[in-house]
């Protein structure tokens, strides 16, 4: 989506901090001063953890600072449980920066950022790019419990406003992001979404109704990550700038909409052209 | 051995045809794009060739998601051949191929012995293009996809047809999903292949048992992985006794151990597909590893070992 593309690489880390700010919710942070230089707001990489039976998980690139970049995690299964084990001093692999990132240029002067559970990763790079360029910021930041909040606070210190909700009632609105969002969203010029399919689903709707132009970052299992295997796609409107000569239609199908990678043309997409 | 010929590296060049490979690792067709994508973290000099993926006659837009299942040890795919069609391929896509510094390998599939025929004379016209890999065993695009590797004779009538419509390297891909892979080999090599690519991924399906419903979009896929490498070992080697061409063995190849099982079984060259995807390294791994057992072996080339634990082994 951006201008910004720099390569991307392999990079052999090493984790040089662990942080568990909730249960069952892990950042692991690298040294990879060339991955920090070469990420741009919204990237993923493919982290692979040293051992015998090597996978490689698909995560958000949540800080990055001067040699230091991160990622957050929520151990759902034995692969993430592996990466989750790891402890300062662990070898890490990471293949990246990958995928477009957000057009965060694209947004206008006052930005909501939506973020459901751990989606908040691949908002704090966004956050900082558009409060370093002027803009405003509004994070909205919803999850199951109080708990599961983690790290609001690190918006709020570089000058975000912050409205949390939860499932359960524990903190903030009892209730969907996206119903604080639907409240306060004719004040933004644009919006940026990480969070599970039903919650970008309705952002797409709070944006549609709205006429507040949205990008969303798409989760989705990968298994190449890089755009070979063609296993990520989500439809999208045929006439989108991110899907240039791909095929429209099968023999005897009719259809308005091509399969575009979401890990090669998004994971960001414009809302309005998803067909989903 | 001499001290000289001890020093020197062991050579691991194989051929397939008219196609000379100076290393024998071949990337899979569907998992590497066309190695581009890839490019950022290997040099693509120090593999032996892409096999690209598969071209049809007409567009294609593939499956409905999801299309991809990791289950124990693999991973289950229904992509269902997306595809901008032989067209827009020629014009669009197949010139950047001339940039790659190794082999390239067009990989055709179609639904009709005349699209084998048509798509394959269309492609292997084109210099860019090193070899044809004709693709007759697809799991994901309805039965008919799969028919052609599955009954000998229409096996033999693809063949034949691709056959007549190129000179270069014609490399068949086989399913596993046959009661009897060394009787289709036997027709396709009789048919005028060249090499024979073994295997193609085994059949599957993952069930969401809280949604009650099949987890891929297709139902059914195609399994990939190191779940499948006995599997594929087996099918070399049952193969390798059946013809005298080359095999490129494939299925869940991960480092050079498992690549070596391939070669002993008498597979010439072997394919990364999956393996790719968790260590875009691998196949540098599995060279330098290949070289590695010929020296702590005292061999001085790769075809001294092709099918060393297969005793009928024909080629």
């Amino acid at each position: 989506m951006p201008a910004v593309k720099l390569e991307p690489a392999v990079h052999s880390t090493v984790v040089c901090d662990r942080r568990e700010p909730a249960p069952g919710i892990v950042i692991l942070g690298c040294r990879a001063p060339d991955l920090v230089r070469a990420t741009h707001p919204g990237q993923f990489a493919m982290v692979v953890p040293p051992g015998k039976e090597r996978v490689s998980t698909a995560l958000g690139l949540y800080e990055a600072d001067h040699d230091r970049i991160s990622v957050m995690l929520v151990t759902v299964g034995p692969r993430t449980r592996e990466l989750a084990a790891l402890s300062p001093g662990d070898s890490l692999d990471m293949f990246g920066p990958l995928g477009n990132g957000f057009d965060l240029d694209a947004l206008g002067s006052d930005v909501a950022l939506v973020a459901g559970g751990v989606g908040i990763a691949s908002l704090l790079l966004p956050a900082q790019y558009l409060l370093e360029r002027g803009a405003r910021v509004h994070l909205y930041y919803g999850a199951r419990t109080a708990a599961a909040l983690v790290d609001a606070d690190l918006f709020a210190e570089r000058g975000a406003a912050v409205s949390l909700a939860t499932d359960d009632g524990s903190r903030g609105l009892h209730g969907y992001v996206t119903e604080l969002l639907l409240a306060q969203v004719h004040k933004h010029t644009g919006i940026a979404a990480c969070g599970p399919s039903p919650m970008l689903r309705a952002v797409a709707g709070v944006a549609r109704a709205s006429s507040v132009p949205a990008q969303l970052s798409l989760e989705e299992t990968f298994a190449c990550g890089v755009g070979a295997c063609w296993g990520c796609v989500v439809p999208l409107d045929r006439s989108s700038a991110q899907a240039p000569n791909f095929p429209v239609a099968a023999p005897g199908e009719r259809r308005d909409y091509v399969h575009a990678r979401i890990c090669k043309e998004g994971p960001v997409f414009w809302a309005h052209e998803l067909r989903w | 051995m001499s001290l000289a010929s001890a020093a020197r590296a062991p050579d691991i060049s194989t051929r397939l045809g008219k196609l000379e490979l100076s290393v024998p690792t071949l990337m899979g067709s569907g998992c590497y794009g066309s190695g581009e994508e890839y490019a950022p973290f290997i040099d693509l000099a120090r593999i032996g060739g892409v096999v690209l993926k598969s071209v049809t006659r007409l567009p294609r837009l593939g499956n409905d998601p999801p299309r991809l299942v990791p289950v124990a040890s693999g991973l289950l795919n229904a992509i269902g051949l997306q595809n901008p069609g032989i067209d827009s391929y020629l014009e669009n896509d197949v010139a950047k191929f001339a940039e790659r510094p190794c082999a390239v390998i067009g990989s055709v599939a179609g639904f009709s012995v005349d699209d084998y025929a048509y798509v394959t004379e269309r492609l292997a016209a084109r210099d860019e293009i090193d070899a044809i890999e004709l693709n007759i065993s697809c799991p994901n695009v309805g039965h008919e996809g799969e028919t052609f590797a599955c009954d000998p004779a229409l096996a033999e009538r693809a063949t034949r047809a691709a056959r007549a419509a190129t000179g270069k390297t014609l490399i068949v891909k086989l399913s596993p999903n046959v009661t009897d892979i060394a009787e289709i080999a036997r027709v396709v090599e009789a048919a005028g292949a060249d090499a024979l690519a073994v295997i193609n991924t085994v059949r599957g399906m993952s069930i969401d048992v809280d949604r009650v419903v099949p987890r891929l979009g297709n139902a059914s896929g195609g399994l990939s992985g190191a779940a499948i490498r006995p599997i594929a070992v087996l099918a070399v080697w049952e193969v390798a006794r059946a013809v005298k061409i080359p095999i490129v063995g494939q299925g869940g190849i991960e480092n050079a151990r498992d690549a070596l099982e391939f070669i002993l079984a008498g597979a010439s060259a072997v394919s990364i597909g999956t393996g790719n995807f968790t260590d875009p390294r691998a196949p540098l791994d599995v060279a330098d590893g290949i070289r590695a057992y010929l020296v702590k072996h005292g061999r001085s080339s790769l075809s001294e070992i092709v099918g060393a634990a297969n005793p009928a082994f024909l080629g």
